[in-house]
């Protein structure tokens, strides 16, 4: 069982600008799916650069199992926004989920097939990435997440530029992975009844505003008045 | 004497091959990382070494080659930096390079035929050229045999690729290393300038549907062999110079590809 614990981050891009986060304190437990959800600009990828291992923070810490998650980055996977990828390499969608393996090692076709199968995409193996639909896509890009050993998945929008049906489906499959013991932090623009699919929410402006169950979190931001026109996206 | 009077085409066209192989391929990694705007700006900066070199009496390729990569690390330096003018920068850079290697030529008293290093003089190259070729095309066979799979992972998610812990920024110069070896060793064949239409073409026909990063390479070289030979045999048939006539082939495969699709 692997538990992320960041406590007090703050991060600023550089020594003279304002920082995009502070005092941010976030814990990810085995078995569950959270949610972060906060405007544009609220600091939500930035965060999760910081879980990953991919930025410092200038003050805080972030612990994996009470060790610091330096020395146990390969529990955490991120998988990024869809703007971040080139759709149009040539590649298929074996061809992505195998790059998933940590330092590119020598992958089975049963492990990529359990990946694909975990994502309901294996009859679309062999399809050229560019040819997916979005919904398609974005599995594949999970299964490629799915590739690395990590217990803890940050997924940076996953759900963006999808149709509710395809969104729908997807977050049956993160369900899934969460009740196979893994933990899930995603982030969201979606501030709307699909909340309720999460077990707890942070809401995140740059501060941890809120967080806890959707329904107390809910309860809070109704609370901060200002806040509600930025969230009131779903 | 006679043998040699009889054989005199089999450097070039063994240049040929070996360019129309090499190009298409690094330009079908070029193109997939996004890179072309950088190997214009390579190929640019090209000239004032070779002219420096001539002057120091040093080989021409040594010159070319470090001033290329200088070149190359402008570039990387510039897309690194993600200024969002970089690209006017990077073609301010580019016309600068080339003015002034254009200068250099008589300030420093040094005859270089220019229309070869442009546009290229096949039918004149020697056993130098075809060796420079050959060292190119090694680099670029070594580079894609030990770094396949980082090299599609950069070119795919190149912040994924920071975070698995692949030395994105090392690997990215060594492909601009490789790319002003390749467009100095195709200097020869089609000129620094027309090596652009080599690098691109091909690769825009080989990179159609392909399923793999290596089956797109694979393809723009055999389209790239095709037109490079086309292009040598139709000089010699014609007396015409091969380097523009491979460029003028290359526009007209556009037009096939334009079909195509």
């Amino acid at each position: 069982m692997t538990s992320l614990i960041a406590e007090n981050l703050t991060y600023s891009y550089s020594k003279h600008s304002n920082p995009v986060l502070e005092e941010v304190s976030v814990a990810l437990t085995p078995g569950t799916l959270t949610a972060l959800v906060g405007p544009n600009g609220a600091g939500k990828s930035t965060l999760l650069n910081l879980l990953q291992g991919h930025s410092k923070p200038d003050k805080g810490k972030i612990t994996i199992n009470g060790k610091p998650l330096f020395n146990n980055r390969t529990q955490v996977s991120l998988m990024p926004q869809r703007g971040k990828l080139n759709w149009n390499f040539p590649i298929t969608v074996e061809g992505l989920v195998s790059l998933g393996r940590v330092n590119h090692s020598k992958l089975s076709c049963c492990e990529l097939e359990a990946a694909l199968q975990r994502v309901g995409i294996s009859h679309l193996a062999k399809r050229r990435l560019d040819s997916l639909s979005g919904g398609q896509q974005q599995r594949a890009l999970l299964a490629k997440t799915l590739m690395s050993p990590a217990k803890i998945l940050l997924l940076d929008e996953p759900c963006s530029a999808l149709d509710p049906p395809a969104r729908e489906g997807f977050l049956l499959i993160i369900r899934q992975l969460a009740d196979a013991g893994l933990s899930l932090f995603i982030s969201s623009h979606d501030w709307g009844s699909s909340l309720n699919s999460y077990d707890k929410v942070v809401a995140l402006d740059k501060t941890v505003l809120a967080n806890g169950s959707p329904q107390e979190v809910q309860t809070k931001l109704d609370s901060i008045d200002c806040m509600r026109g930025s969230y009131c996206c779903g | 004497m006679s043998l040699i009077n009889t054989i005199w085409w089999i450097i070039p066209l063994l240049i040929t091959i070996f360019t129309g192989i090499l190009c298409p391929a690094m330009g079908t990694v070029l193109i997939t990382h996004k890179r072309l705007l950088q190997v214009n700006l390579i190929s640019h900066c090209v000239l004032p070494g070779l002219a420096l070199a001539m002057a120091l009496g040093v080989d021409p390729s040594i010159g070319g080659v470090t001033s290329g990569l200088l070149g190359a690390l402008a570039a990387e330096s510039l897309a690194n930096k993600k200024n969002e003018n970089y690209e006017a920068v990077m073609n301010t850079i580019l016309a600068g390079s080339i003015g002034l290697g254009v200068l250099l030529i008589p300030l420093l008293g040094i005859r270089i035929d220019l229309e070869a290093v442009l546009f290229g003089d096949l039918l004149t190259a020697n056993i130098g050229d075809l060796l420079r070729t050959i060292f190119a095309l090694s680099t670029f066979i070594f580079l894609i045999i030990f770094t396949y799979n980082k090299i599609v992972h950069i070119g795919l998610d190149p912040e994924g690729a920071v975070a698995n812990g692949i030395k994105v920024d090392f690997l990215n110069l060594a492909l601009g290393f490789t790319t002003a070896l390749v467009i100095v060793s195709s200097m020869s064949a089609v000129g620094v300038i027309l090596v652009i239409a080599l690098l691109s073409t091909p690769t825009l026909l080989g990179l159609q549907k392909a399923p793999a990063l290596w089956i797109a390479m694979a393809r723009s070289s055999s389209f790239g062999l095709v037109i490079s030979l086309l292009g040598f045999f139709l000089a010699i048939i014609l007396n015409l110079s091969p380097g523009p006539l491979i460029s003028v082939l290359c526009i007209a495969s556009l037009v096939f590809l334009k079909n195509v699709k």
